[in-house]
């Protein structure tokens, strides 16, 4: 009878099953474990760059690390928005509480309430036993997907996630973005109007203000970095643009423990540096990183504790 | 209803146990009842349509086998105008109208105004064929009318194979209908597997090559001559894997309810020659025409002229079966010219008796290169959103020029190159009879590596897969 039941349908299904689950575990603390590295979370690094594209292109963290002699933790993730990265600031903040700078992604666009990838969210999956993090996917997702991605593991994952946990393993933080651009191509996509236009929300200017008075009322320093962009987008809306670059000067100015550098005289107009109109390629990353590396070095005394 | 869905998942998974527990007489009650939740839980209303091509073809049926029935002849042709009114209506009004206006505007008229706003039923094409060719098999004798109404419109509407085939016939059908099926673990297995790589092929190589392709094919203008020949080398693998997945996963679903659906893909890729390609590709289509137009036009039992002109019609109606856009009708066209050109160079061959070289290994892995390139080529006119585009991109596939784009990720692409390499080392293997293409074959792999290579699959699918496209052969 034992011999039958072991045999029965019911027996194959119900270990198949679980052979799944248990290789599903462990590719999920495999990828997740990556993950971790690549991003710099549960570290006791001091420094920490937080942002979406601009920034995770257009720094180069092995460098920094190297001139300023400090590690740093390179949380950036594709297509962020505002939200996110306060998120972003928090899961930082809860696993590492050595934190003394944060440097962050800013730019005129960063408060449009959209054009940004609208399912962000996804790219926190791995992370959602975080209880912040856990609550904000919860909202974003239906009932049926939330505990799909509960019980099934990998599937918080993609490829994106999973090069970013190969390249945690590998530690290659390098920007592998080859090319030039090519200006006439992005013209004519501007002409049919393909774009993201200025549009700033307050309620996205508010999440902004809020993630920087948590951060300076714990003491930590705060560097908006405005990672150069083209003039072939930053000359669209010129009275708009100058306005956003305003609002950031005007944060500055208002509270001591941030300091803003933007870069775009001799930056903007020089396609060579870019690999697409908003994106640094390789060649621009290591210029952009040896002028913000001086720049932070100019300001050593202002960022100290 | 997708079957890359959770909804179909669970659908599934509740159907499988009430089917066998419900005793024979009620089963294909269900299996309607099933099937026509599956197709109106996209829209209610095209059930009606489905129905009533059913109820024409069953009433056709009968009347063509009846010994009171005078003109046998006028029952089939006014049953096979009936069943494709709606075809024409939905997929082809507009475009017989639009080719009309560029003819009418030139001397004054625009019939613009005549253009009718609809929504294509999907699967049409495919259910109205099927229906169809129970019809023509009863009036060829092939096979007798069915008596009961409930077989009938089960087979119609049989859910696995509704949407995008494979075009299954009564003679295989119907039997299946009237058998008992009993819950058999191995046939479980064998549908279960088959559905897990149909559903790799889909969401995790189809839907993941379209994230390059779509935007190429949709605004050609903006991208060089490499960046339009790497995303038609996709889009060439992403038909495949779409339509080839959905096969597998209809079959595979079949398969577990107990049911044998016909093959409708082998290897296609593989073939060393335009005709072995249509033997290998969409067989149950190929199939279904060459019975019900090929052979009724003479075949190949005609003068050579008439010859031609049957293999055009044949390849330019299959061209249209696809969509009513003459970017079909140009990819037909050219399937028919390959079909002929080679059909010179057999003859060619024979005249100056160098059969030898047929043999040679290299001369027939040269040939599969070269019928991989045509087929190829002519994917570019199928994809294209318009002629216009279609000619511009012919123009620059080979060109080899610019710079290439490497996709709004790079990952992604390369993700994509890898998968291709991945689905071509698989078929090799299946090519060299090393794993099964189908299901019931044995693999020369210990079954603990197939089960494990199965877990993989999974967590592939878990983790790579892509769940929102639908099914590119839905739109036919």
């Amino acid at each position: 009878m034992f011999t039958r039941r072991l045999n029965s349908p019911f027996i194959y299904l119900l270990g198949f099953i679980s052979l799944f689950l248990g290789a599903d575990y462990l590719v999920h603390k495999g990828i997740q474990t990556g993950l971790e590295k690549y991003y710099g979370i549960s570290s006791e690094n001091e420094i920490a760059f937080v942002g979406h594209s601009h920034l995770m292109l257009g720094v180069d963290k092995e460098r920094f690390e190297e001139e300023i002699g400090k590690k740093v933790s390179k949380y950036t993730i594709e297509g962020v928005n505002v939200y996110d990265r306060y998120l972003m600031l928090n899961h930082l903040m809860d696993e590492n509480k050595n934190l003394k700078t944060i440097v962050y992604g800013v730019n005129p666009w960063m408060f449009t309430g959209s054009g940004l990838s609208e399912n962000s969210y996804q790219l926190f999956l791995p992370f959602m036993n975080n209880e912040l993090i856990g609550n904000y996917v919860k909202k974003e997702m239906d009932g049926f997907e939330y505990w799909q991605k509960k019980i099934i593991k990998s599937s918080r994952y993609n490829e994106r996630l999973v090069s970013g946990s190969m390249r945690g393993y590998l530690g290659i933080w390098s920007n592998l973005k080859f090319g030039n651009l090519d200006p006439e191509k992005y013209r004519k996509r501007i002409e049919n109007g393909d774009y993201r236009q200025i549009n700033s929300l307050e309620t996205n200017r508010n999440i902004f203000e809020k993630s920087i008075n948590e951060l300076t009322s714990q003491g930590i320093n705060v560097v908006l970095l405005y990672v150069p962009t083209t003039d072939l987008y930053n000359d669209l809306e010129p009275r708009e643009f100058s306005n956003e670059l305003d609002y950031f000067r005007k944060i500055e100015k208002e509270n001591d423990r941030v300091l803003y550098f933007e870069y775009l005289n001799g930056w903007e107009s020089n396609y060579d540096l870019f690999f697409d109109p908003i994106h640094l390629n390789p060649e621009g990353q290591a210029l952009l990183t040896e002028q913000f590396i001086s720049d932070i070095e100019k300001n050593e005394e202002k960022l100290s504790p | 209803m997708l079957f890359s869905s959770w909804e179909y998942i669970i659908f599934f998974a509740v159907l499988i146990p009430v089917y066998f527990r419900l005793e024979q007489q009620y089963r294909n009650y269900l299996l309607c009842i099933a099937s026509y939740y599956f197709y109106m839980s996209w829209r209610w209303e095209f059930g009606f349509l489905m129905l009533f091509v059913s109820i024409v073809n069953f009433y056709t049926g009968k009347k063509i086998a009846s010994r009171n029935t005078g003109n046998r002849k006028a029952w089939l042709f006014g049953g096979i105008f009936i069943s494709l009114l709606p075809l024409f209506y939905f997929k082809y009004a507009n475009f017989f109208l639009e080719s009309m206006n560029v003819i009418t505007s030139e001397a004054g008229y625009d019939i613009s105004n005549l253009y009718v706003s609809v929504i294509l039923p999907v699967g049409i094409s495919f259910f109205t064929f099927q229906a169809l060719s129970y019809s023509i098999d009863i009036y060829n004798e092939k096979i007798k009318p069915e008596t009961n109404l409930v077989n009938f419109i089960g087979f119609v509407a049989f859910f696995p194979q509704l949407i995008a085939g494979p075009i299954e016939r009564a003679s295989n059908m119907l039997p299946q209908f009237k058998e008992k099926h009993v819950f058999n673990f191995d046939h479980f297995k064998e549908g279960a597997m088959l559905f897990i790589w149909g559903l790799f092929k889909k969401i995790v190589i189809a839907d993941r090559l379209a994230i390059y392709s779509d935007p190429v094919f949709n605004s050609p203008e903006l991208y060089s001559g490499q960046t339009i020949f790497l995303a038609t080398l996709f889009f060439t693998f992403q038909i495949y894997c779409d339509f080839s997945g959905y096969s597998d996963m209809a079959i595979g679903s079949a398969r577990i309810l107990g049911f044998k659906l016909m093959q409708n893909f082998n290897l296609p890729y593989l073939s060393s020659s335009i005709g072995e390609f249509w033997k290998r590709w969409h067989i149950s289509l190929s199939s279904w025409f060459s019975d019900y137009l090929y052979i009724p036009l003479g075949g190949n039992r005609v003068p050579i002229r008439r010859w031609v002109f049957n293999i055009y019609v044949v390849f330019l109606v299959s061209g249209l079966w696809h969509g009513a856009n003459w970017t079909f009708v140009i990819w037909g066209g050219l399937h028919a010219s390959y079909y002929l050109v080679e059909y010179i160079g057999k003859k060619i061959i024979s005249y100056f008796n160098i059969e030898s070289i047929r043999n040679q290994k290299s001369y027939k892995y040269f040939r599969i290169f070269v019928t991989f390139l045509l087929v190829f080529y002519s994917w570019l006119f199928f994809r294209a959103n318009s002629l216009s585009d279609a000619l511009y991109m012919s123009g620059k596939v080979f060109e080899f020029s610019g710079s290439l784009w490497f996709g709004s990720s790079s990952v992604t692409t390369l993700l994509s190159l890898a998968l291709i390499i991945f689905l071509i080392v698989v078929e090799l293997l299946q090519y060299n009879k090393k794993i099964p293409v189908y299901i019931n074959q044995e693999s020369v792999f210990p079954k603990w590596l197939v089960w494990a290579s199965y877990i993989i699959l999974l967590l592939g699918i878990s983790i790579f897969g892509i769940s929102s496209n639908a099914f590119i052969y839905f739109q036919f």
